[in-house]
């Protein structure tokens, strides 16, 4: 026993009194919020006006095109997209809303033209003249049969990658001509806004006591838990690997052997590594927590009532015991491994099974969160290697009954006790195998041997 | 002169690997405070009775006492072996790595760390103490993998192969230490050497005690390599010189 914490505590200072912990630790949710943020922040960018000519020898269209370009026009629709994405928005990030709706609007800028009696020829040829010489960013033919459904509208434009003015200038004519035919069927703007007005969608959650809950929110936490999850499971299942490997290739198994059991060094690996995974993902949980915590405070405080997803105390302790079964899978299938190969790099080789299975059960989570009732979510929550991943995610959807996330324990531990028993044949022989890879049917041998 | 106690006693050991016989009704007997060579070509077991006297591998007949007792947890704790592939962890501070190799032979942390003050002291490395082994050159590696075969003070002392690699100055130095443990009572030394062994490691041996002789013939143009003994009447020959007066 303790040499076997001896080996704990070796692998878990290892780990944890190093740089690299302390940067991933701190960095991963530093890298989190640059994902969700940075694209926001992109597109608030604000370009320069788009110069534009709208040529339109009908006269029908242009003005309206024109009206629906407007400024304020533009920010009531950036405006509306963003709270139909957003709920609930706090007063500060609707006043942000509003600038960049307004960066958005204030994209166009019309330019005066003359078409009068020139053909579409000679239009497109001045006009791309005016482009070359750089008095002009786009221009836009409306055709005179504009009504026809095979009418097609011109657009040249020197960003015409830029794909926000294209769909902005995209809306702003289909509304455009899409009025204009109502209008011409003598209907008038006032009947038209009452048609066109848009349907919204409000997603509820009913659990089964009954009660209403957002459903956005725990998609987005189911997700951050599935990645959570998978991330640190590869990330310390190739830690135990090449940990094994350089105890292989460096012959210090030859001397550690001689000192303990190899099946408490093994496991004394596995619970320190696990620890240090434990350790990181405490850190990672109590932070956001915290976190979520005096964001609510200040919220409320300022009396706005924001919806967030509801996590209980068991929901958190399910997530700790699901990392730690998944972690003993997937950390016993890399111990095995690199007991087997002679390098880290012909471990990397043969580390596809385990992040194979990783990836199956990542997807499988996506599955869960749209019905975690039904059948396949049943079944790939309480399968061993899926469980650790898909569980806690269905229990953040909705939480199963509990002889389903019993059932999904026991199933865990017997797989994790018959890893153990195979990963410790190998181990025992494997560790003390120089100069080549072991092959499929020799370990098989060792299995049976021992 | 006085009836000495038996540190290891080997008794008909046999090892099988799968179909190839690796070590063959094995018998000799090591009494304590003295000195052994253990020698022999490549492929004659010597590697493998090692392994099953420090507890690696276990005999699949037959019997290995350490101390009087069969070999266990306890017993591990009073060998020191340093094995003839070696390394240390590569990005590991080396008194971490000592204070480690220590700790899995029972020794108090504060023990192990007067020691490992009064070892690297003594070879000179003091200053490389909170170095990576990655900074060390490749003698001064050697020296800290004595060290971690000692720190513990173990009653048996197993030196696989422990010049090679060492340069002179350093051989000179490693002599004094052996010769020093040797000096010790109860203290018993085992020291295996191949045909290729190097000038010193054949003086150790031949200065031995005794000498346990591991012998084997490879038959030449077989396609696997098969193992015979030289002499069918012994299995493995066994031969023990007594020097001196003891």
């Amino acid at each position: 026993m303790r040499k076997f914490l001896a080996v704990v505590k070796h692998e878990y200072k290892k780990i944890v009194l190093k740089w690299s912990f302390l940067l991933a630790t701190l960095l991963f949710p530093v890298l989190a919020a640059a994902f969700a943020i940075v694209p926001a922040l992109i597109f608030s960018i604000k370009g320069e006006a788009t110069r534009i000519v709208i040529v339109d020898q009908t006269g029908k269209v242009a003005p309206r095109v024109q009206a629906n370009l407007a400024n304020d026009k533009l920010a009531a629709r950036a405006d509306k997209a963003a709270r139909d994405s957003l709920k609930d928005l706090s007063a500060s990030q609707e006043e942000r809303m509003k600038r960049n709706a307004e960066q958005f609007g204030g994209n166009f800028k019309f330019v005066e033209y003359s078409a009068d009696e020139k053909s579409f020829e000679q239009i497109k040829r001045e006009l791309n003249q005016k482009l070359t010489a750089d008095e002009l960013d786009a221009y836009l033919i409306v055709p005179s049969d504009f009504e026809a459904a095979a009418a097609k509208f011109e657009f040249f434009s020197r960003k015409a990658g830029d794909f926000v003015i294209n769909s902005a200038l995209e809306e702003a004519v289909n509304e455009a001509v899409r009025s204009q035919r109502l209008a011409d069927a003598n209907i008038s703007e006032a009947q038209l806004k009452d048609l066109s007005q848009k349907v919204e969608l409000n997603v509820r959650k009913i659990n089964e006591t009954g009660a209403e809950k957002d459903g956005d929110s725990s998609f987005v936490v189911g997700i951050i838990v599935a990645i959570m999850i998978y991330i640190t499971l590869l990330i310390y299942g190739q830690q135990i690997m090449s940990a094994v490997v350089e105890e292989k290739e460096t012959r210090i198994a030859e001397i550690l052997f001689s000192s303990a059991k190899p099946f408490e060094l093994m496991m004394g690996k596995l619970v320190g590594v696990g620890l240090a995974g434990l350790t990181q993902i405490a850190i990672w949980i109590i932070s956001a927590l915290v976190l979520i915590g005096i964001g609510l405070a200040q919220m409320s405080a300022a009396g706005m009532d924001i919806s967030i997803p509801d996590i209980t105390p068991l929901m958190v302790v399910c997530f700790f015991i699901f990392f730690l079964l998944g972690f003993f899978i997937y950390a016993t299938i890399y111990a095995l491994i690199g007991s087997m190969v002679t390098t880290v790099q012909e471990g990397g080789q043969f580390a596809f099974p385990p992040i194979l299975l990783l990836v199956i059960a990542f997807y499988f989570s996506f599955a869960v969160i749209r019905d975690p009732n039904s059948r396949l979510s049943f079944w790939t929550s309480i399968a061993p290697f899926f469980a650790p991943i898909v569980m806690p995610v269905r229990i953040m959807a909705e939480m199963p009954p509990f002889w389903h996330i019993a059932l999904a324990i026991l199933l865990n531990v017997l797989a994790i006790a018959g890893l153990v028993w195979l990963a410790a044949r190998v181990y025992r022989v494997g560790m003390l195998m120089y100069g080549k890879r072991a092959t499929i049917p020799e370990v098989w041998k060792w299995i049976r041997q021992s | 002169m006085d009836e000495r106690k038996t540190t290891l006693r080997v008794e008909n050991v046999f090892k099988y690997y799968g179909e190839f016989t690796a070590v063959k009704n094995l018998s000799f007997e090591v009494k304590a405070g003295r000195v052994f060579g253990f020698l022999g070509p490549n492929g004659a077991g010597k590697t493998t009775t090692i392994r099953m006297i420090v507890g690696i591998n276990y005999p699949d007949e037959g019997r290995i006492e350490l101390f009087g007792n069969r070999i266990s947890g306890e017993m591990q704790n009073r060998i020191g072996y340093l094995p003839e592939e070696r390394g240390l962890y590569k990005k590991m501070k080396i008194v971490d790595q000592l204070r480690y190799f220590a700790a899995l032979k029972n020794v108090s942390s504060k023990t192990a760390d007067e020691r490992i003050d009064f070892w690297l002291e003594r070879m000179n490395l003091s200053e490389w103490k909170k170095k990576k082994t990655t900074d060390l050159s490749k003698g001064m590696q050697q020296k800290i993998q004595f060290i971690s075969t000692v720190l513990h003070n173990p009653d048996l002392l197993i030196l696989d192969e422990p010049f090679s690699g060492l340069d002179p100055l350093n051989v000179e130095f490693m002599m004094d230490v052996i010769a020093e443990f040797k000096s010790l009572e109860d203290k018993t030394l085992i020291a295996k050497i191949t045909e290729h062994a190097d000038e010193k490691e054949i003086q150790l041996v031949e200065n031995a005690d005794a000498q346990i002789l591991l012998k084997r013939l490879i038959e030449s143009g077989a396609s696997i390599s098969k193992f015979e003994q030289i002499e069918p009447s012994l299995n493995d020959i066994f031969i023990e010189k007594i020097k001196g007066n003891q």
